[in-house]
C-alpha cells in the first residue's frame, strides 16, 4: 500500500506542477495527455512490436552475459589461477564506461541489434561474473569438507554444493545486470537506431512530444518492474531455502 | 542609524548601477553554419550595440530539441535554428518568432548546398539504387533527414519502408559509407571537405537539389514574450548582427581566421578558411516563402504536422534594420 501512496503523492505533485502555469506544458504535460499518449502506445500493434524489438536486444545480451558471467564467475571462484588472471582484467576496468565503445561496437557489428546486444553483453557481463565470483568464493567450508569426507568428485562438489550454495548470489547477480540491459538497450537505440523505445523516445524528443516521451518513459518503467518481479519469482522457487524477503514478494 | 543610512545608500547605488546595465541576451547557439553570430562575441568591436545596449552570452547546443527546452524553461531568451524546427516548435505551441536569416541553402556554384554522397565504387549510381539500402542523417525530423527524404521521394521511393533513414553523427558520416554501413549519408562542411580530401566519396545529390528550390537552412529567433519587454534591444542586435553579416561577407578569410583564433572552429584553419560556404543575405532577410513550401511539405508529404502552420505568423522581420 505504501509505494502506491508514494506513486500517487509524485502524480499528483506532477499534476499540480502542470497546472500551476509555472513551466510550459510542453515541458510538464498533465497526466491526462501522458496517459492519453500512453493508450495510443499500448492501443497499437507497433507499440508491441517496438516493445518487444527492445526486449529481444536487452534479453540477448543479458541471456549470453548471464552465460558467460557464471561461468567464469564460478571458474574464478574456484580456482585461485584463473582468478589471479582474471580479476585485475575485471577489477580495473569496472568503471570504465563500456558506451564509449558502442562506436568501435557499430564498426565491428554494424547499425543493427548486433551491435546493441554486444554491448549489452559487455555491460551485464561485470556484475554477472563479480557477484558469481564472491558468492562462489563464499560457500561453507564445511560443505565442501563434508563433501569430500563422503567421496563427493569435484564436479559433483560443483553440482551439488557450489551452485546451490552460489544461487543467491546469481540471482543477485541477475536482479542487477537486467536492468542494466534493458537500459543500455534503450540507450543504444537512442544514439543510433530505427526501431525500439529508445528510438521512439529520441522521436518523440525531436518532435517536441514530451507527452510521447514520458508515455514510453512509464512503459519502459513497467517493463523494468515487470521483468524484476518475474526473476524474483523465479529465484524464490528456485532458491527456496532462502526466500527473499521484499516488500512485494 | 548612521549605518542604515549608509546600507540604504550603497543599496540605492547598486541598484542604479544594475538598472543601467544593458539587457543580456542568453542565445543559444549551434556548432555550423552560423558564423556571423558567432563573430558577434568572437569580435564585439564589429557589434558596438554590445554592452551598451545589450549584453550577448551565447550557450552552445548540440540539438534543436535540447535548445527549444532550454528556452521552455526561461533559460533561453533566442537563439539559432533551422526554419524547419521552428516549424516543429511553433506546431507544439512554442511561443517563438523567427527574426533573421543565417544562411540558405541555395543553387549556384559560389554556395556551399549539404551534400548527400555515396561510395565512388559502390553500386549506388542514382538514388534509385538506394531501394533496400540505408542513409545516414544527422537526426530524426531534422532538417538532414527532410532533405533526404525528399530526395528518395523525388526517385519514386518510400522513406523507411524501402530506404531506411537512419541517424548518426558527422563525424562517422564519411567511415560508415565507405565500410557499407550505410550506403549514402549527409556531408556539410568542414566534414565534407575533409571527406572529398580523404577521397573514395562521391556526391548523389544535394539537399537544394532534393527540395528543388532555394530555402532558408539556419535563422535567428526569439522569444515572444523578450520581443514584446524588450523591442528596442532585439532591434540593437539585429542592426550589429547586419553589421557583422555584411563584415563576414566582405572578410570572409579575416573573420574564418578570427573564429578559429576564439575557438568556436576546431577544424584547422587553412582547411576552414578554404571551406565553401553557404548563401548568407547581406541585410539578413528571409525567404519567407521557401518556409511556407518547406511546412507545406513537412505536412502534405512527410506528415511530421498534424495540421497546417501559419507561416506569416511564426515570422517578424521588422525588427531588422530597415
Amino acid at each position: 500500500m505504501r509505494p502506491l501512496i508514494v506513486v500517487l503523492i509524485v502524480l499528483a505533485a506532477w499534476e499540480l506542477v502542470s497546472r500551476s502555469g509555472l513551466w510550459s506544458p510542453i515541458l510538464f504535460p498533465s497526466l491526462a495527455k501522458i496517459g492519453g499518449a500512453l493508450w495510443a502506445f499500448v492501443s497499437r500493434p507497433e507499440g508491441f512490436t517496438q516493445s518487444w524489438t527492445t526486449l529481444y536486444r536487452a534479453f540477448g545480451g543479458f541471456a549470453a552475459a548471464a552465460l558467460a558471467g557464471v561461468l567464469l564467475g564460478m571458474l574464478m571462484g574456484r580456482s585461485a589461477f584463473v582468478a589471479a588472471t582474471l580479476d585485475p582484467l575485471f577489477s580495473g576496468t569496472y568503471a570504465v564506461p563500456k558506451l564509449a565503445l558502442f562506436p568501435i561496437f557499430i564498426f565491428i557489428f554494424g547499425l543493427g541489434s548486433l551491435s546493441k546486444i554486444a554491448l549489452i553483453f559487455l555491460e551485464c557481463l561485470y556484475p554477472m561474473t563479480i557477484i558469481t565470483y564472491h558468492g562462489s568464493r563464499s560457500v561453507n567450508r564445511v560443505l565442501l569438507w563434508s563433501a569430500s569426507n563422503m567421496g563427493a568428485s569435484r564436479w559433483r562438489t560443483l553440482m551439488r554444493v557450489v551452485l546451490p550454495a552460489t544461487l543467491p548470489y546469481i540471482f543477485a547477480a541477475l536482479r542487477v545486470a537486467l536492468p542494466v540491459a534493458l537500459i543500455v538497450a534503450i540507450i543504444t537505440e537512442m544514439i543510433s537506431s530505427v526501431d525500439g523505445l529508445g528510438y521512439l523516445v529520441t522521436y518523440s524528443l525531436s518532435s517536441l512530444r514530451t507527452d510521447r516521451m514520458l508515455a514510453l518513459v512509464v512503459v519502459i518503467s513497467l517493463l523494468g518492474l515487470a521483468l524484476d518481479r518475474a526473476l524474483v519469482v523465479l529465484r524464490n522457487r528456485l532458491v527456496y531455502w532462502e526466500k527473499l524477503d521484499t516488500y512485494y514478494v | 542609524m548612521t549605518r542604515t543610512i549608509c546600507a540604504l545608500a550603497a543599496l540605492m547605488t547598486a541598484g542604479a548601477a544594475l538598472a543601467q546595465e544593458p539587457t543580456l541576451i542568453r542565445f543559444g547557439r549551434g556548432f555550423a553554419a552560423e558564423e556571423q553570430v558567432w563573430l558577434m562575441s568572437a569580435r564585439p568591436d564589429l557589434a558596438p550595440n554590445q554592452g551598451k545596449k545589450y549584453q550577448l552570452k551565447q550557450i552552445l547546443f548540440q540539438a534543436n530539441p535540447e535548445r527549444f527546452q532550454a528556452f521552455l524553461a526561461g533559460e533561453l531568451d533566442g537563439g539559432t535554428a533551422p526554419g524547419l524546427a521552428v516549424i516543429f516548435a511553433r506546431a507544439q505551441g512554442v511561443d517563438m518568432k523567427i527574426v533573421a536569416n543565417i544562411c540558405l541553402e541555395a543553387a549556384g556554384q559560389q554556395w556551399f548546398s549539404t551534400t548527400y554522397m555515396v561510395k565512388d565504387d559502390g553500386p549506388v549510381k542514382t538514388v534509385k539504387d538506394l531501394k533496400d539500402g540505408t542513409i545516414g542523417v544527422v537526426g530524426y525530423k531534422t532538417a538532414t533527414d527532410l532533405w533526404a527524404r525528399a530526395g528518395l521521394l523525388n526517385a519514386g521511393l518510400v522513406p523507411d519502408q524501402d530506404t531506411k533513414v537512419f541517424s548518426l553523427g558527422f563525424p562517422a558520416m564519411g567511415d560508415s559509407v565507405r565500410t557499407n554501413k550505410i550506403q549514402a549519408g549527409t556531408f556539410v562542411e568542414p566534414f565534407y571537405s575533409a571527406e572529398v580530401a580523404k577521397g573514395g566519396l562521391r556526391k548523389l545529390f544535394t539537399a537544394r537539389e532534393a527540395v528543388g528550390y532555394d530555402h532558408e537552412l539556419l535563422d535567428v529567433w526569439f522569444g515572444e514574450k523578450f520581443l514584446k519587454a524588450h523591442p528596442d534591444v532585439v532591434r540593437a542586435f539585429l542592426a550589429d548582427y547586419v553589421a557583422v553579416t555584411k563584415y563576414y561577407l566582405s572578410h570572409t578569410e579575416q573573420a574564418k581566421r578570427d573564429l578559429a583564433k576564439a575557438g568556436f572552429v576546431r577544424t584547422p584553419v587553412e582547411i576552414y578558411v578554404k571551406n565553401a560556404d553557404w548563401k548568407r543575405d547581406p541585410n539578413g532577410r528571409l525567404d519567407v516563402e521557401s518556409l511556407k513550401k518547406l511546412a507545406a511539405f513537412m505536412h502534405d508529404k512527410l506528415q511530421w504536422l498534424d495540421k497546417p502552420v501559419n507561416v506569416d505568423a511564426m515570422v517578424d522581420q521588422s525588427y531588422l534594420p530597415r
